[in-house]
């Protein structure tokens, strides 16, 4: 990558605005400053210093409220609404004017090139406006609306917003080039960045997420048919759910029938609602896909991480203002932003400003009680989900959770761990038979939190409710789910200290507070329909959290300043005074040590016993108080004691953050039902026996092979087989997407046979004559291995070992017309011809121009031998380097653009015991391209020339040599380690920079270091040169989808579906609904290095993430494979340890290799001369074999 | 009685073992015995399609350029030419190999015998929990892996922290990737391992022996325990001793994986690289099973000879 002078300008205006921004905020009251808006993230631009060490110095709410406080809050101000259409008052630098129609059929569907955004008008001319996440340009979108304010004071913000499913798509404009639309909607959460008056007010709203809705496809409604008169005395206004589950034969599933029933003038009509989960051949239970349910909702603006509940409220001043809101990701439609008064907050008061529960109840004093019939919620149906990741799931730990089967697994509970993440919700509609009071009973298992409960916040919708999901009183945040190995039946109800007549807690034996419980009632009306919100929240447990997140901060940066006086491995007998050089430092580990046990004991009183959860932070504290006492004497023994806790302590916050619960059903039962309304917990001895005896007499009858397959799909005509070596969550994902609607089968017509097998298991089957068509996932160095053995083929249409007419299946172009008739044509149609004709493409032919646009050349490189191409990239990985933003701005490191600099940095980190982490393996094969060398040698630098391709290594060439002298140099010279935990380093801040395979460090980080979240990012390698132009090439190492030599032999038909499978498997849609799911089942750790450069803009990165994705892709390079390929990794690795083991001068060590190198590719070639390298007939007059025997 | 009389009787009677070839002889044996056959039976089809079926196709497979994939071509004697004359890493290998094996094979031997005998002297329960701290480590699987973490190459491992720590060196050091350090590590590990079914033989050996013979032997002169360990108790658990020997050869030839694990593939400089890493390398990783199998031929006459070699030094025992 060169970097232009123009990058350099725009960083240098980037750190005038950051300051200007700075300035604008003392200067508030004088108005806005022109600046505003030029904020915007520059592509690929890695954080200067300066926004780095920012990072260190943020703001929180609470420091907000306390700085504002003092603020006039006028008692007359009204509502300020924004309508976002207004156009006069968005910033000059608002670049997408998109206008989206807020009717209910938004789609946006977004053609056009960058230039030219086509515009969306609602009919009756109101406008709203659609926010990319990133804009054609490459920066993340930006969106400022201005406004005057004429009465200061506190007001919360809302914001009407649309979740607008985008699908916009690359397609070829008028001059035949590859135009890419950057917005699309994935399944992650909208985020957005939100400042005021161009700067951010407070941490919380650095990321603030608009949820999206979605809904399991499981779901049919009929059209509404009118009841006839002679029914109507019978039928009830209202809806009623029934649930039904049919063991065999035809329609076998469990169904959730809903009728619900209306008045529409003077007509009664009725619409049925089915839902069913689909079953495989087995019966078991197949997961639903999410559909997303765009519609209009209203956002209020609230903190993410759950600590505040409520609506966050922000001070105006008299005057001028603008609210920005700047893409993190996924696209948005904004309709109106509403600035709405509010109370001035209070720092004391933890409310979240609703009412009380006893004023809520207070105003239902006196309804009659009511003889109703339960409402029966299974928990499994939900209606609505925030996420995609919410999923029901099933259990099989008792016998009574409904439905439940012994011959196979079912759908019965929702939750555990997919449904467990602050802010997730999952809603269900229901309505009840009698207007009155009502208590909601569950039963529920959550044993995850040892010894401590976990909280839900209740949310109401509809009738009295609102349109808008809320907390109908305070203390719905806290709804208490405690903790049990087994299932639990209760009423949800909210815990309060009982207070004695001078307001003292009262104090029970043990001298805790007793607590009471309060089951709640609500308030439903007979009829009306009623949406009821579970959301994961922090509830009581919030203010614990926090104490431990903000000890955490301290000692972690008491563990920072002591490495840097001691080193990873202090001498325990050496005397390093801490007691002169930190004294502050002990004063704070006693401090935290203090804390901890002060938060241990307050949570053991609230959960009223001490469960090995709370245990942990007493043994953190017990560290710590012996760290910090005897002037330190004992820090240098327990350093890594201390190293091993931080992790520990930051394990410790996630899983108290991560609310698991698995819920089997909700009861609606009237206020005054006793226990026997809800139902069993607990399964009874015989039931538990009988279900365990039948499971395991069944065990032995199920065909675990046949997971997952439908009667569709099991039959043997498939018209392609295809088998995979991935985890069975991958496998299964895979097999939706096939069957989905839209997905495969359905476009093509042709069934697939989806085999998982063991990594291992395609060589024996190739050898038996019983291997797949299609086989995923082939690493690239074993496709060129089985395709020297024609095992492969080549998909490129110049196979030499394919006919003519089976080559043909990959150059032409298959169209298919309305009356489902293929049309074969030599060349491609042009979308105008294809329109005309009314064809759809149902194959493409395969060409380099056309592959190049959506894979990375260099993957492409890796597949292909001798000009014959022989798979297409699935998956792609590289290195690249992760850095540690608030370390690097504590020392005031800048992040490194070229080894020089890496190297520069070097003793300003050793100075304080840190170092950089450089995987050599890595480093050694990136660094020869970088210097602008290749690993081969080659005659006229034609990488196909099967005469001279991969005959000769490249490794004793002056640069190559000087590459790998300077890699070692790294080890040698700058002590760089050679093996390293690269997680735990990166995480304690022992190794602030790390260079390594960018998908498993970012996997690993995610989920084990999740608490620097946030301090952390990563970009391009550091590259090779001298100042301005350097050369930052990574090496791609690459997964394909292969078409293996037996469906060769079944024929052209298998040939083309093989083809087209590949060909749709690795499409963008495809690979990012694939990349997408897998997140969403798995979890955030589980992301997905696809090899389509598309794709990755439809992954849910972050517009950074995306940015530095892209840039490294965009400087990327491959070893080509040849026959031989492996010896060279072996033998540079024997050399690197050789220099470095025994100190031989590096190109010594590793001249000594080439000769074997040469002489292993020259007897493979020979083995493979017939099939690959006609060497002998295609030399001409003159030439000769390189020579290769050195 | 005619003369044609005594030819039936003649004809009638059986024949003696000398007036039949060997292979009626067998047959008539065979059929008596059929009970016995027909029980072996079972064992004999497996034995024959899993084991002999194998080793004669991998003799046959050496002799051709088979690659797994496609069709075999004969090459004569060509592998085994290339394997001893210009394959170098081969004769490498074959060095580690015996190396390995003189080292681990009768050293684990001896310690598994002397180990056996002092556990034997044991009283019964405190014999049972000695038993198994000894044989544990070869049934837990991979725990050989936790040598991974005291000679971790991290300076975060145990050997080096410590060596560190003590100041004698600055440096960590790359223990399995050391050409210096991976064979005696591997050897140390191998040994660490090897109180195997051997040891386990052993020991059932020692009950076996009659404690009457011992008797008899204090009566006939015997002096001390030694001589009661090499006339008595050695002799009569022959049988043992020659299977303890042949797994303590089999695994000294045999021990790869271990290494694997342990230092990688393929060991660093080949310094550990043995014959069973060879063979790997090419049936494996450059799919040559023909060159394979010609290795593998070669490992099996070794392991072959060196049995009969264990037979006749075991014949010796209490002479």
């Amino acid at each position: 990558m060169k970097k232009s002078i123009f990058m350099r300008v725009v960083a240098m205006m980037l750190t005038v605005a950051l300051m200007l921004g700075a300035i604008s905020v003392t200067a508030s009251a004088a108005g806005i400053s022109d600046s505003i808006g030029s904020y915007k993230n520059e592509k690929g631009s890695s954080p200067t210093l300066d926004e780095m060490k920012n990072l260190m110095t943020t703001k929180t709410y609470e420091d907000y409220i306390l700085e504002k406080l003092s603020g006039e809050n006028d008692p007359a101000r009204t509502q300020i609404a924004i309508n976002t259409s207004s156009a006069d008052k968005f910033g000059d630098n608002f670049t997408n004017e998109v206008k989206v129609s807020d009717s209910d059929e938004v789609q946006a569907s977004i053609k056009g090139s960058s230039a030219n955004w086509e515009s969306f008008t609602k009919e009756d001319g109101e406008k709203s406006w659609f926010l990319p996440s990133v804009n054609p340009d490459g920066s993340a979108g930006v969106a400022e609306w201005r406004f005057d304010v004429d009465k200061p004071g506190f007001y919360t913000i809302e914001i009407d917003y649309y979740d607008c499913i985008v699908d916009a798509d690359t397609y070829i404009d008028e001059n035949g080039n590859f135009v890419e639309i950057k917005t699309k909607s994935s399944v992650s959460a909208i985020e957005r960045k939100l400042r005021i008056d161009g700067v951010v007010p407070f941490d919380e709203v650095g990321s603030i997420t608009f949820d999206k809705h979605w809904r399991y496809d499981y779901v049919t409604t009929s059209d509404p048919y009118e009841v006839p008169a002679s029914a109507r005395p019978f039928t009830e206004i209202g809806s009623y759910a029934e649930y039904v589950q049919i063991a065999e034969g035809e329609g076998a599933g469990y169904y959730k029938y809903v009728t619900t029933t209306k008045m529409e003038g003077d007509k009664m009509m009725q619409t049925l609602t089915t839902y069913k989960i689909n079953q495989d051949i087995n019966g078991n239970s197949m997961a639903p896909s999410a559909v997303a349910v765009s519609q209009w909702s209203t956002y209020t603006c609230k903190d993410p991480s759950g600590y505040s509940e409520g609506a966050l409220k922000f001070y105006f001043s008299n005057g001028p203002h603008s609210i920005s809101l700047e893409a993190i990701r996924e696209p948005v439609i904004i309709k109106e932003i509403r600035l709405v008064p509010a109370e001035a907050p209070s720092i004391e008061s933890e409310s979240s400003g609703k009412m009380s529960y006893s004023n809520y109840i207070a105003a239902y004093d006196g309804v009659p009680t009511i003889n109703a019939a339960p409402t029966i919620i299974e928990a499994e149906f939900p209606d609505l989900i925030s996420d995609s990741s919410v999923t029901s799931t099933n259990d099989n730990t008792s016998a009574i959770t409904y439905p439940i089967s012994s011959k196979a697994q079912l759908y019965n509970v929702i939750g555990e761990n997919s449904y467990s993440a602050m802010g997730q919700w999952a809603a269900y509609k229901f309505t009840v038979s009698e207007t009155g009071l009502y208590k909601l009973g569950a039963r529920f298992k959550q044993d995850t939190l040892q010894g401590m409960f976990i909280c839900r916040a209740v949310k109401l919708a509809g009738g009295q409710y609102g349109t808008v999901p809320d907390a109908p009183f305070d203390e719905a945040y806290r709804v208490r789910f405690g903790y049990d190995e087994e299932w639990q039946s209760e009423y949800m109800g909210f815990y309060s200290y009982e207070y004695d007549s001078e307001g003292n807690k009262v104090l029970d034996d043990n001298g805790n507070p007793v607590q009471n419980k309060t089951e709640i009632e609500l308030y439903f009306e007979k009829g009306v329909e009623y949406t009821l919100y579970f959301e994961c929240s922090l509830g009581d447990l919030k203010d614990y959290i926090r104490r431990v997140e903000t000890a955490l901060d301290v000692i972690n940066e008491c563990y920072l300043r002591i490495l840097k006086r001691t080193g990873a491995e202090p001498d325990k007998n050496q005397d390093y005074s801490f007691l002169d050089y930190m004294p502050e430092v002990l004063v704070k580990l006693l401090e935290q040590s203090k804390e901890l046990t002060n938060v241990a004991d307050e949570l053991e009183a609230l959960c009223g016993t001490n469960g090995s959860h709370i245990a942990t932070l007493d043994t953190i504290a017990r560290i710590l108080t012996l760290m910090g006492s005897d002037g330190g004497e004992k820090i240098a023994e327990n350093m890594a004691n201390l190293k091993s806790y931080l992790g520990t302590l930051g394990t410790w916050i996630n899983s108290s953050k991560s609310s698991s619960l698995m819920l089997d059903s909700i009861y609606v039962v009237p206020a005054d039902s006793d226990e026997n309304a809800i139902p069993n917990a607990k399964a009874n001895f015989f039931e538990s026996i009988w279900f365990e005896i039948s499971s395991f007499i069944y065990s032995f009858f199920t065909d675990y092979d046949k997971m997952g397959l439908t009667e569709e799909t099991s039959e043997g005509d498939a018209a392609v087989s295809v088998w995979l070596a991935m985890g069975r969550d991958q496998s299964q994902i895979w097999r939706s997407m096939i069957d989905a609607t839209g997905g495969f089968t359905d476009t093509y017509g042709k069934g697939v046979a989806l085999k998982l097998v063991t990594a291992g298991t395609l060589l024996p089957s190739i050898l038996s004559g019983k291997g797949p068509d299609v086989y995923l996932g082939l690493s690239s160095g074993e496709v060129i291995n089985y395709a020297i053995r024609d095992a492969i083929i080549g998909i490129s249409g110049n196979a030499a070992n394919l006919t003519a007419e089976q080559n043909a299946v990959f150059t032409n172009y298959y169209y298919m017309d309305a009356n489902g008739n293929e049309i074969v044509r030599e060349k491609a149609l042009t979308a105008a011809e294809m329109e005309a004709q009314g064809l759809i493409s149902v194959s493409n032919g395969y060409d380099y121009a056309t592959r190049e646009a959506i894979f990375a050349p260099a993957a492409m490189k890796t597949l292909r031998l001798c000009d014959v191409a022989y798979g297409i990239p699935m998956t792609m990985s590289f290195a690249m380097m992760f850095y540690r933003m608030d370390v690097l701005g504590n020392l005031g490191v800048e992040i490194p653009k070229t080894w020089d600099e890496l190297i520069g940095a070097l003793p300003a980190l050793q100075a304080s015991n840190m170092t950089i982490g450089v995987s050599y393996v890595s480093a050694l094969d990136f660094m020869i391209y970088q210097m602008g060398e290749s690993m081969w040698k080659y005659e006229n630098g034609d990488e196909y020339d099967s005469r001279w391709a991969g005959a000769e290594i490249n490794l004793d060439s002056n640069i190559a040599l000087e590459a790998f002298e300077r890699v070692c140099s790294f080890y040698t010279e700058h002590s760089l380690p050679v093996s390293f935990d690269t997680a735990n380093r990166f995480r304690t801040g022992e190794m602030p920079i790390t260079v390594g395979d960018y998908i498993s460090i970012y996997n690993s980080l995610v989920v084990f270091a999740s608490e620097i979240g946030g301090l952390w990012q990563f970009g391009t390698l550091p590259g090779s040169g001298k100042g301005e132009t350097y050369n930052n090439d990574s090496l791609a190492s690459v997964t394909a989808t292969v078409l293996l030599n037996g469906c060769q032999k079944k024929g052209n038909d298998t040939l083309l579906a093989a083809w087209q499978f590949a060909q749709w498997q690795t499409s963008r849609e495809i690979q990012a609904s694939y990349g997408n799911s897998i997140v969403a089942l798995i979890g955030p750790a589980a992301k997905y290095e696809t090899a389509n450069k598309l794709a990755i803009n439809d992954l849910s990165w972050t517009a950074s993430e995306k940015a530095a994705i892209s840039e490294q892709m965009a400087n990327m390079d491959a070893i080509v494979n040849y026959p031989g390929s492996y010896i060279i990794a072996r033998y540079m690795k024997f050399a690197f340890l050789d220099a470095y083991n025994d100190g031989t001068p590096p190109q010594e060590a590793m001249k000594r290799y080439v000769g074997a190198i040469n002489t292993e590719l020259t007897r493979k070639r020979a083995e493979f001369g017939d099939f690959l390298f006609n060497v002998e007939d295609d030399l001409e007059e003159g030439q000769s074999v390189p020579k290769l025997d050195q | 009685m005619s003369q044609a009389e005594t030819k039936t009787v003649e004809k009638n009677r059986p024949l003696r073992r000398d007036e039949m070839s060997k292979l009626q002889w067998t047959w008539k044996e065979m059929k008596r015995n059929k009970t016995a056959y027909f029980m072996l039976f079972p064992f004999l089809i497996l034995f024959i399609v899993f084991t002999v079926l194998p080793v004669l196709l991998s003799m046959f497979f050496s002799l051709t350029d088979f690659n797994m994939l496609q069709t075999p071509n004969m090459k004569g004697l060509d592998n085994y030419i290339r394997l001893f004359l210009e394959d170098e890493i081969f004769i490498l290998a074959i060095q580690n190999t015996l190396i390995f094996a003189c080292i681990t094979g009768p050293v684990s031997y001896i310690l598994s015998l002397l180990v056996a005998w002092f556990v034997n002297e044991l009283p019964p329960k405190i014999r049972a929990v000695v038993t198994l701290v000894f044989y544990a480590p070869s049934i837990s699987g991979q725990v050989y892996l936790i040598w991974k973490t005291l000679f971790s190459s991290d300076s975060y491992g145990w050997a080096n922290a410590t060596l560190m720590d003590l100041g004698l060196i600055t440096a960590p050091i790359l223990w399995f990737e050391d050409a210096a350090y991976v064979m005696a590590l591997c050897i140390v590990v191998a040994l660490w391992t090897s109180l195997g079914t051997a040891f386990l033989s052993f020991i059932a050996g020692f009950q076996t022996v009659d404690r009457s013979m011992y008797e008899a032997a204090a009566v006939d002169g015997i002096k001390n325990r030694w001589q009661e360990l090499w006339y008595i108790t050695l002799p009569t658990m022959r049988p043992q001793m020659m299977f303890g020997a042949v797994l303590a050869i089999t695994n000294s030839f045999g021990f790869g994986g271990v290494v694997t694990a342990l230092c990688g593939f393929p060991s660093v400089d080949y310094a550990a690289h043995t014959i069973m890493h060879h063979l790997d390398d090419y049936g494996g990783q450059r799919y040559e099973i023909g060159y394979a199998s010609a290795i593998a031929v070669v490992l099996f006459i070794m392991m072959f000879a060196s049995n009969i070699l264990v037979k006749k030094a075991l014949s010796k025992v209490g002479e």
